[in-house]
Order: C-alpha cells, then structure tokens, then sequence
C-alpha cells in the first residue's frame, strides 16, 4: 500500500509533527511505503498530520484511492497506526 | 523557481547595491556583521519552503500559471489564503524572533493589484498589464521586493507640494516618451538592502497640486541613482565585537531598516503602475496598510511566542516558576500575545474580493488588530523584564563568564566568579542561564527591540493612523439606528 503523508504549515503546532510522522513510518513501514505526498501520484491512503484541532492543511490537490486520514494530536498515533494497518 | 536560502544569499552577492554605514560604503555587505543576521532571517523564507512539514503555509499557487510559488510572491485568492498568509507570519516569527521583513513586498503586490485594475478601469490605462508582466517576473525568480511607501515628510503640517524641499517626498521630475525620472527618498525601509528589487508606492492622499506625488513603480536595488544609508539599532555594534554570540542576545537573526535615496532614477514605461492619477494614491495606501497591519496579527504573535518561552525559561533558570504570580503573568502574556493572532485571523475570515478578484481583509479589523499591536508587545515585554530580573541588564559581558584572568585570594578567574555568583537553578548551567536573560534583553530594549516594540509602535502606520481608520469605518449611525430601535426612538 502507497501512502502519501502531508503536513499543515506548523504555525503553532502542539506536537512534534515530524517526529509523530517518524514514529507512525517506523512503526508501518514493513507494510506501507510512505512518502511525502505529490500531485501527479495516486496515493491509496493520504496521511495529514494536522498540528492542531484547527486541521487547516489543503489536500485537494492530492489524489486517493481509498481515502485520508487525518491526525491532529500525539494521543492518537497509536489509534492512526490501527487506521493505516486495518486499511490493509 | 523556488530558490533555498543559500541560493538567496548568493544571488544578493550579484547585485550592485549601494550600502553606507558609519560614514563609508560598505563593499561587502553579505557578510558584514552588523548585516548579515539580517539576511540570514530572510533566508528562512526561503529555506522553509523547502521543507514538507511548513510547504502548506510558505507556498502557494499562482494567480498566474498555478505554478507552486513563494507565499510571499503571492496574490491571495481567497479568505483561506489570507489565514494562511497570517500563519505563515506566526511561523517565521517563531522561527526567528525577528523581522524577517519579506511581509511589505507581498503586502505591496496585493494592493498594487487591486489599484492598478481600477485605476485601468478608469483612466484606460494599462498599469494592471504592467504590474501582471513583473509580477510574473518576481514569480518566476522567487524574488524579495522592498514595498515602499513611507516618504520622509518634512513638515507633517504641510502638503507634499507645499514642502520647503520638494525632494521630502518621492516625485516625478520628469516625463520622457519612454518613462519617467523620480527624485527623493523611502524612509524605514525594513530589509530594503536584502531586497531583489523596490516597489514603490506613493504615501498618503493627494490632492491635484501633488500629482506627481501620485508614482507608483517597480525597480531593481541596485538601479543606477538609488543608495541606502542603513539605520543604527540599540545595542548594534555588539555585532562587531570579535567572537560575539550570548551577548548578542538573538545570535542568528535580526531585522534591518534603512533610508533609501532615490537620485534622478530613470524608471521605464512597463515598470510604472500609476503617474499622476493622483485620485487612487489613497486606495492604494489604505489597502496596503490594511494588508500591513493584517501582517502584525502573525509575525509579531510568532515573536511573542518565543519571548513567552524565554520568559518561562528564566522563571525556570531562576527558580522561580511555581510562584503564583510567575504563573499568572505568563497566563497574562499568552492572553495578549493571543489576541492579536485573534484579530489577524478575524480581518481574514472577513476578507472579500475586490474588483480585481483578489482578496482583501476586513479594513476595520486589520485597524483594530494594528491598534492592539501598538500597546500589546510593549506589555508583553514589561512582563519579560519582570519575570527575568533585573539580572538581565547588569550582567557581565560573556567576555567576562570567559575569562580566565585571575582575581580571587585563592587563584579564582573572572570567569570562575562570574559562574559561581551567576549560577541559577541546577536545571540549567549559568551560561545557559545568560543566553535566555541576554535574548530578554536584546528583545526588551537591545537591537530585537527595533522589531518588537517600535516597530509595533510605527508600522504600517502610528496609532492615530489606525484610529482615524477605525473612525471612518466605524459606522457609528449604524450603532445609533441599533440603540434607537431598541429604545422605540423614532
């Protein structure tokens, strides 16, 4: 599975966004390959990593297959990693 | 083309910009001390964009072609454009703590947009096709442009026109079949010498006696006739003190400003955007400012979250951060720091198209956000130097934390006294100490205070300039007809 991973801007961001990333990549990465996302790819899932409960980051120039999922707080990296396995 | 910071800098080193300093010209001013943090700053611009977790904020796409440009090149197409116009401001002011001084070219390019479509509409002019042909210019080359707008002035109690030297305001002294020359000087021109190129505007209404006040036009930095004498900051020849670093407070970054003298420049037909329609220099000066105080509600709330950390830091290095007071006072500096983001974001949730199609803010909430930036910084920094102590403006130099001449009756150096009667918290080592009480200084009231606090004060327009906006669109009727219906007053 090819996942295409996206940030916001990280104005004011309550975690660390690129080492959530890190960890979910790690934690996934026998199973899914990861990039960061382009707009002439079709991804099979896109990953946001949103700093805030805000969730500003634009992906409508993205291309999916099945879907996005979108993570705004470090509490639910476990639950985001369960999301990307059962879409498997 | 998006350039890296690197790319930038070198690409400044081609220019032939003339710099004065102390008296002298100054050849290499890439790398002179006193400079370069300055650009340094303005790199970040180009370096962030580069990187995946920022592009959403510091990129967009173009008005033009849809091609992935700067943010700072772009013209907003939406109120989700003017958020993250914002956003990307409390970015690089967290990043830097500085002026990182990109902001007054793409405030310019938005309003020079805007006029230029209705002064064409009016007059039949084709400033709007001028300005699209350098617009896609700066794009395309990932350009830094100085917006330029405040004249010098002379006698504020006079008109342009009226002024005992007619150079205090920049003007057209002559007209030739295949341009223009002006003659006179922008003052405060924040991060002009790290600029690719100068747009400038003219800076207040004007009446028909000062048409040739009414110019708008773009030109390279290094344009024959065009000088810049660069202004002194608090504390500046720090910088040029051999090995200086903790003293220096913000070692990495720093902001700029400096009188740029416009000595009979030649500016060609398709660099100019108005010339004598003198009945739109005051659009073109209110929405530029409106954009400019926009700007405030981002880059200053990125600064503040940084002095907010430092404060905390010294509460922490000084043992102090359980206290009640400590605590309420950082509560304190959060709740003003986060009001101005509030009114930054509020004057774009409010923006609306204009007739050229692009965005504009909310005119009254971009006032009101630059009226509270005038008072808000000033407390934020009070409660910094409350916190810190007035430790932070008596240490000793950190020659001084270095040195290794002997003083004491048992062979103690200086440095060994200034780390022993320095030492704070054991969470912290002194030096560690001295970096955060140095960068409180620099920022309260050393060269960071240019950027923080007087520039808070003064730009993109002084209090009463914002007040006379909020007085204008006010719609203080309005708010009698609202209490006359409640109060069955006919």
């Amino acid at each position: 599975m090819k996942c295409g991973v996206r940030f916001c801007g990280g104005c004011n961001p309550k975690y660390d966004r690129g080492a959530a990333y890190e960890f979910v990549r790690q934690g996934l990465q026998e199973e899914i390959q990861f990039e960061y996302a382009q707009e002439d790819t079709i991804y099979d899932i896109l990953l946001i990593f949103d700093g805030c409960t805000n969730c500003c980051a634009s992906y409508d120039a993205y291309m999916t297959r099945r879907g996005i999922v979108k993570i705004w707080q470090a509490e639910d990296l476990d639950k985001t990693i369960q999301i990307l396995k059962d879409f498997e | 083309m998006l350039m890296t910071g690197a790319q930038y800098i070198e690409s400044l080193r081609k220019l032939k910009t003339r710099v004065y300093l102390f008296g002298e010209e100054v050849k290499n001013w890439v790398d002179h001390p006193m400079i370069r943090p300055s650009i340094d700053c303005v790199a970040v611009t180009y370096d962030l964009a580069q990187d995946p977790q920022y592009t959403d904020l510091m990129t967009a796409k173009s008005i033009l072609n849809s091609e992935t440009i700067n943010r700072f090149c772009n013209i907003h197409q939406s109120t989700d454009d003017l958020r993250k116009k914002v956003k990307m401001q409390r970015l690089l002011g967290q990043k830097t703590a500085s002026c990182f001084q990109r902001c007054v070219g793409m405030d310019s390019f938005n309003a020079v947009y805007s006029t230029t479509f209705e002064v064409d509409k009016k007059y039949g002019t084709t400033y709007h096709q001028n300005f699209l042909k350098y617009l896609k210019f700066v794009q395309e080359k990932d350009l830094v442009v100085d917006g330029a707008m405040t004249d010098p002035k002379g006698d504020r109690g006079l008109a342009p026109s009226k002024q005992k030297d007619p150079d205090l305001f920049l003007r057209i002294v002559e007209r030739r079949p295949d341009g223009i020359v002006v003659r006179g000087s922008k003052a405060h021109q924040t991060g002009c010498i790290n600029s690719h190129e100068h747009l400038i505007m003219p800076t207040m209404a004007l009446g028909e006696d000062d048409k040739d006040y009414a110019v708008s036009f773009a030109c390279p930095t290094d344009a024959d006739g065009i000088y810049m004498i660069y202004g002194r900051q608090s504390c500046d020849t720090r910088k040029l003190e051999p090995g200086a670093d903790v003293d220096l407070g913000n070692h990495k970054f720093g902001g700029q400003e400096a009188l740029v003298v416009f000595d009979n420049v030649f500016i060609p037909n398709d660099r100019i955007f108005l010339c004598g329609e003198y009945d739109f220099a005051n659009m073109l000066v209110e929405r530029f400012a409106g954009y400019h105080r926009q700007s405030y509600g981002g880059c200053k709330v990125g600064v503040g979250d940084v002095i907010i950390g430092a404060a905390a830091l010294a509460a922490d290095y000084n043992g102090a951060s359980k206290a009640a007071h400590i605590k309420d006072k950082l509560i304190e500096m959060t709740h003003l720091n986060e009001t101005l983001y509030c009114c930054g974001i509020a004057c774009s949730a409010e923006g609306y198209p204009t007739a050229a199609g692009n965005y504009q803010i909310d005119l009254l909430l971009a006032n009101v956000c630059k009226q509270n930036v005038t008072r808000f910084p000033y407390e934020i920094v009070r409660l910094a130097e409350d916190i810190a102590g007035g430790l932070m403006v008596t240490m000793p130099s950190e020659r001084d934390f270095r040195s290794d001449l002997k003083v004491g009756k048992k062979g103690e150096t200086i440095g060994d006294i200034c780390n022993k009667y320095f030492a704070g918290s054991p969470t912290c080592t002194t030096e560690e100490r001295m970096r955060v009480l140095r960068f409180l200084e620099n920022i309260c009231l050393g060269s960071a205070a240019v950027g923080y606090r007087t520039e808070s004060m003064h730009g993109a327009g002084s209090p009463q300039a914002q007040r006379i906006m909020i007085a204008r669109q006010g719609n203080i009727e309005g708010k009698k007809a609202l209490a006359k219906a409640i109060l069955d007053i006919k």
